[in-house]
């Protein structure tokens, strides 16, 4: 990323270094004695830090407006910050107002950060948009599974736990999703087909979603399905048309096509999620056992 | 005079197990990182190794500690053990899968466990209605243990399952506690889980054993176990052997001395080596005690006062305070946690 940025990181530097050269030409350098320490210190780490910001904030942004924005913003404030610092080294005269111009960087650079935190604040808008049903109330991007870019077991558990929290008493239901045979494809097909199809599977669920409805990646090929204000029969009724849905998907794998079905089990979500979550494993290991034997009438 | 492999000894052919963990890091494409991660691994590429190179347990452990440090997911150890068995091990693999039934399966990946799974020795009991895969740590590395009980757990629950065609109802008992991903070994494993368990096992029951696959071929399994018997037998590790000969002479109240002289070195010499493997006689003798006391609570239904005397002591207060010792549980608290299952 920051290759992208190489001339605003250059202009920044160029900056500093003429700083530096200003005050070095045009001022006196103060003796030793007089250099104030906690001054220093102070203005410098403002510099410092603003440094990083701007590093932090170009290193993590593609271009466009808000990344000008509060790059330049914090630019401006290290510049401004660093000649208030030089100023402790050397000793311009009182006339000179140039040096003024420059910490007037540091207010004028706040401004900029700003604007740059209004805009970003509709930036974040849009993209909680792309997040719906991947993420509900709060968030954690250590949770996000690298394959299906979707929330693991720890942020459903406390996905539930919140839940229960906030809405007492409302019913919220709670549905698991199993591949049956996953363990066959990625035996025949190798684990680099088995993650397409659990990316494939990912997506398919989540366009058949409420917005309201929260879907993480358990483990394994195991996707869990949180969904408020639903009681156990509609999650039901959802979860086999989520069932019907992917079971009418077709998906490529190199060798031809591949088809793909799921088993589900749903319950209220009233209960510890370690226990409900626990419960609903072993009712669909069970189906898994009577759909092998050919038994299943769900 | 016993024979014996140790950590640093040059043994896992480079194609065989350390290839997979090649693959999967690939696959995650850890290899966009540079060779930085194959440090102390003694390979220096991604690309697949050359058939004759081959790796030293050390280099192995190694190489498995900075794939899953880099991967960073808890999900790595299960999905390495997903392709683990039956493996391109040669014989030994090609006899795994044309495997009438379990028992036959298990006895091939115990009597084969030096080139099927080299880093943790599985061992099958059958007694009391019950039969149980339990795991000891080959060549010492306690800090990944329970890393690579997750990765052979789910080696074998994997294998089965595809090669019976049906998941086995294996209870499993873990020797750590409760994990933050339990949901891991919820998917990977099964259920039925138990932690705290101070043993490492699988257990099922025994009419699982003669139960045909439908994969299964006597013909090809006989022709393939054939080939393996042809093959250089593997001494096992020094743990290993160290255990199966203390088990063996458990009653008989083995001494450092003694278990020297049986593997034809000195006392010294013998310490030495153990501390390679980070572990000490006394650790190693504590370890088959509480295992053979687990196993006489278990599947015989001992009581304290007969384990005691099976394992020559001179009462069961001394024994509980040793069990105590060993397990950090009295007798009692753990025979309760078995027989709740």
């Amino acid at each position: 990323m920051l290759q992208l940025h190489r001339f605003t990181l250059i202009v920044s530097g160029l900056a500093l270094i003429a700083c530096v050269f200003l005050y070095s030409t045009l001022g006196v350098a103060k003796p030793f004695v007089n250099w104030k320490w906690t001054d220093i210190v102070a203005e410098g780490g403002t510099a410092v830090m603003a440094g990083i910001w701007v590093l932090f904030t170009l290193s993590s942004r593609p271009g466009g407006l808000v990344t000008r924005l509060l790059a330049g913003g914090l630019s401006m404030i290290m510049i401004g910050s660093f000649a208030d610092c030089l100023d402790e080294f050397f000793a311009i005269s009182k006339t000179a107002r140039w040096d003024h111009w420059i910490e007037a960087l540091v207010p004028l650079g706040m401004l900029c950060v700003t604007c740059g935190m209004y805009y970003w604040r509709h930036e974040q808008f849009r993209l909680n948009e792309h997040l719906q049903k991947r993420e509900r109330l709060f968030r954690d991007h250590r949770a996000f599974d690298r394959i299906t870019q979707l929330a693991n077991a720890d942020y459903l558990r406390n996905g539930i736990r919140e839940e229960q929290a906030r809405r007492p008493g409302q019913p919220c239901a709670l549905v698991l999703l199993d591949i049956d045979g996953f363990h066959l494809i990625n035996r025949e097909f190798g684990q680099r087909e088995g993650d397409r199809v659990l990316q494939a599977v990912g997506h398919m669920l989540l366009l058949n979603l409420r917005n309201d409805d929260l879907l993480c990646r358990y483990a394994g090929d195991r996707f869990a399905l949180l969904m408020p204000e639903t009681t156990a029969a509609e999650a039901d009724a959802l979860a086999r048309h989520l069932v019907a849905m992917v079971g009418q998907m077709r998906h490529h794998a190199q060798s031809g096509r591949l088809h793909i079905s799921l088993r589900h089990a749903s319950a209220n979500a009233d209960a510890a999620p370690e226990v409900l979550l626990a419960q609903l494993s072993r009712e669909l290991a069970v189906k898994a056992g009577n759909k092998a034997v050919g038994t299943d009438v769900a | 005079m016993i024979a014996y492999r140790q950590i640093g000894d040059s043994c896992i052919p480079a194609q065989h197990q350390p290839a997979l963990v090649l693959d999967y890091a690939c696959s995650r494409e850890l290899d966009h990182d540079g060779a930085q991660l194959l440090r102390g691994t003694g390979l220096r590429s991604w690309e697949m190794p050359a058939a004759a190179h081959t790796l030293t347990p050390n280099e192995y452990l190694q190489l498995l500690s900075n794939v899953m440090r880099a991967l960073d997911s808890p999900d790595s150890s299960f999905m390495l053990g997903q392709q683990m068995l039956p493996g391109h091990y040669g014989a030994l693999s090609h006899a795994l899968l044309q495997a009438q039934n379990l028992r036959q399966a298990l006895d091939i990946l115990c009597a084969g466990h030096a080139r099927l799974c080299p880093l943790l020795t599985p061992r099958l009991r059958e007694e009391g209605g019950i039969a149980v895969l339990y795991w000891t740590d080959s060549f010492g590395a306690p800090s990944q243990l329970p890393a690579l009980v997750e990765m052979h757990m789910t080696a074998v629950t994997a294998m089965c399952r595809w090669l019976s065609g049906e998941r086995l109802p294996w209870r499993y008992c873990i020797n750590r506690s409760a994990p933050a991903h339990v949901e891991q070994h919820e998917v990977h494993l099964g259920s039925d889980l138990r932690f705290n368990c101070h043993l490492d096992a699988m257990l099922i029951e025994p009419s699982w054993l003669d139960r045909p696959w439908p994969r299964g071929n006597a013909m090809a399994a006989s022709v393939a176990l054939q080939g393996v018997a042809a093959e250089a037998a593997l001494t096992p590790s020094l743990l290993t052997a160290m255990y199966d000969y203390l088990l063996e002479n458990i009653r008989l109240g083995p001494t450092l001395e003694g278990s020297a002289a049986a593997f034809g070195i000195s006392p010294a010499t013998l310490k030495r080596h153990l501390a390679r493997h980070g572990s000490h006689f006394q650790a190693e003798l504590d370890q088959v005690r509480a295992h053979v006391a687990m196993h006489l609570f278990h599947m015989r239904g001992y009581d304290n006062e007969a384990v005691a005397q099976y394992l020559g002591f001179h009462d069961a207060t001394n024994f509980r305070r040793s069990f105590k010792r060993w397990t950090g549980l009295v007798p009692s608290l753990l025979r309760d946690a078995l027989s709740h299952s």
